[in-house]
């Protein structure tokens, strides 16, 4: 990813300026994101809250730009990480945000849709990550490469790959052939 | 169903649609989240995962990572050392040679103070490492919680009193330029003023830092928290300690003496987890433990390092949990229900294992295991209204990387590479 070119800190005043701006532009998509990958909507906004500390505390490696969006994306992932293994923590600094969060958003999935995030929760990691960023975020298979910090190509190869192998799960699950099903596929 | 239709099979189960969330009426909470962020110090340039400049006491949560098999964690971890004793053999019967290399990839300085000693040794891969001396008893971790602020200052709890903060000093190093970094500990959050000096260390001169608390409730006459900044041998130095006066500081600085390699590891006391009292510690963390059929000590990781008791105990009661939860998973697949129920009982025990109860004070793996064992009865580990499979949240606590992959794709590689490597 392209680096912001200034190498030492930025003053105070203009760090505030240019993180206000990575804020107000980002600060819904984060959200989103985290609330895809943790179903409470506290620990999400508490997501959202360390993201945005990190790219504070890091604002001269924030890429400028719509690249910012995928660093933002690639911290996102690494501090929900540490949430699921237990290292991530209440912070002070969302409180309101979590209240607010909590009370507008409702709390139980819909059961409908449990047979698809099953599938996806069984895949691995990297297989689930990757379909979810251009599944849910919108991401090219090339930007979504950027987030997981591997090449464009591969980040195709590993995409097909992994939707075909979620289309394998699902038609397990709905108790359906797969081999009718290679016509048209996507390349 | 077509390969471009997964897309919008995956669109129409988005928790979080735009349409949705951008609708939500959030804008004091996130306008209270932006202005609590920039009120935070900032640090150009700090690594992932660290809030604080320099390695510290965190370290262990970093070590969890590693244990975890994660990105973060893969830099953290080389060597570590926490000792007890006095060493009786000479360094390199006690400690090997690769202790010996470790000891010399360090600056090799010691705080030769009347009756101090080393604590806690911490070396990364990159070479940044620290150490802390403290004198009388051993002092545990210091976990801080930011407890308010007022405009840009924080406020602090959770720290010990002065009498204990002054029995320890740190002494951290990594590459780095000292004008630089000095020029970026000035433009961070000093509640009580800056008041910079120049001290002796060494051979050199240092830059101190004498207001160098971070939270207003922190430090005031007679109990300073001080930090010197000097370049040594290719390396940039900081000192910190809290201390009643400069002249304390000082007389600190003075202490710190350039030794060689033999010398500094016979200042490490004696009871170090070495490779050659692994398999006793071992051992003696099992206790209490039920392990199943499966398990031979052989299976616990000796890295062939010097290392600590958490990162030990990680490793001895993460290597008996991937067993029991590999065996629950086969279990479940094969329908076994006696072998299902025994791994459910074993890990049901798990919040009375002596060695997690120990290591509970230092991080959180075991809370960890504890969560993954309480969601064995209903295969599923709920976190909010979501439903995850137990199984890959549990391949979490590093079975992989010690060789006990417990998702079926993941034994299933490991046994190709195990026939490809002996073809």
């Amino acid at each position: 990813m392209a680096r912001n070119t200034a190498e030492e800190a930025l003053p105070r005043e203009l760090a505030e300026v240019r993180f206000s701006q990575l804020y107000r532009d980002h600060e819904r998509e984060i959200l989103r994101y985290a609330l895809r990958r943790s179903p409470d909507p506290e620990d999400a906004a508490d997501a959202v809250a360390e993201t945005f500390l990190v790219a504070w505390r890091r604002l001269g490696d924030v890429p400028l730009g719509d690249e910012a969006r995928l660093w933002l994306y690639a911290t996102a992932r690494r501090v929900l990480a540490n949430h699921r293994r237990g290292v991530g923590r209440r912070t002070r600094l969302a409180e309101r945000l979590r209240e607010e969060v909590r009370r507008q958003l409702p709390a139980q999935p819909n059961p409908e849709r449990r047979g698809v995030l099953e599938a996806l929760a069984g895949m691995n990691d990297g297989d689930r990550e990757l379909l979810m960023l251009v599944g849910w975020e919108g991401l090219t298979p090339s930007q979504a490469g950027r987030v997981l910090g591997i090449s464009a190509m591969t980040a195709r190869t590993r995409l097909h790959r992994a939707r075909r192998r979620l289309r394998a799960r699902l038609s397990d699950e709905a108790g359906r052939p797969t081999s009718e099903i290679e016509v048209g596929e996507a390349q | 169903m077509r390969l471009d239709e997964i897309d919008r099979e995956l669109q129409r189960v988005d928790r979080a649609p735009a349409s949705v969330i951008d609708r939500l009426e959030l804008g004091p909470a996130e306008a209270a989240l932006l202005e609590a962020i920039v009120a935070e110090p900032a640090l150009d340039g700090a690594p992932d995962n660290a809030a604080l400049p320099w390695p510290s006491a965190r370290r262990r949560r970093l070590d969890l990572l590693g244990l975890a098999g994660t990105a973060a964690a893969a830099m953290a971890v080389a060597v570590l050392l926490l000792f007890g004793g006095g060493a009786s053999k000479s360094p390199s019967e006690a400690y090997g040679a690769e202790v010996v290399r470790f000891a010399e990839s360090t600056p090799l300085l010691l705080l030769e103070g009347p009756g101090w000693r080393v604590q806690n040794v911490t070396q990364q891969k990159n070479g940044d490492g620290s150490m802390e001396f403290v004198t009388g008893k051993p002092i545990p971790y210091e976990r801080l919680t930011i407890s308010g602020r007022d405009k840009t200052r924080l406020y602090v709890s959770g720290m010990f009193p002065p009498a204990v903060r002054q029995r320890k000093v740190e002494l951290n190093w990594r590459r780095g330029s000292v004008p630089e970094w000095v020029a970026t500990v000035r433009q961070m959050p000093h509640p009580h003023g800056q008041l910079w000096v120049k001290a002796p260390v060494l051979e050199t001169r240092a830059d101190v830092d004498t207001r160098a608390e971070s939270y207003v409730n922190q430090g005031g006459p007679g109990n300073r928290q001080m930090n010197a900044y000097w370049s040594e041998g290719g390396y940039l130095l900081e000192m910190r300690a809290a201390v009643p006066d400069l002249a304390a500081f000082e007389e600190r600085l003075g202490w710190l003496t350039k030794v060689d390699s033999e010398t500094w590891l016979e200042a490490m006391p004696a009871k170090v987890v070495k490779a050659a009292d692994h398999d006793t510690v071992v051992r003696e963390m099992l206790k209490g433990i039920p392990v199943p059929a499966t398990f031979d000590p052989k299976r616990i990781p000796d890295e062939g390092v010097t290392t600590n008791r958490y990162q030990v105990g990680a490793t001895v009661a993460g290597t008996v949990s991937c067993l029991w939860f590999r065996q629950w998973g086969q279990a479940r697949r094969t329908g076994d229900e006696q072998a299902e129920a025994e791994a459910v009982k074993a890990m049901g025990t798990s919040r009375r294992w002596p060695i997690l109860r120990e290591m509970n004070a230092d991080g959180d793996y075991p809370e960890t295991i504890w969560q993954d064992s309480a969601a064995m009865p209903s295969g599923f580990w709920d976190w909010g209204p979501h439903h995850w499979r137990l199984l890959p949240h549990a391949e979490g606590l590093g079975c992989a990387r010690w060789g006990i992959p417990v998702l079926p794709w993941k034994q299933r590689r490991q046994n190709e590479r195990a026939e490809a490597s002996g073809g």
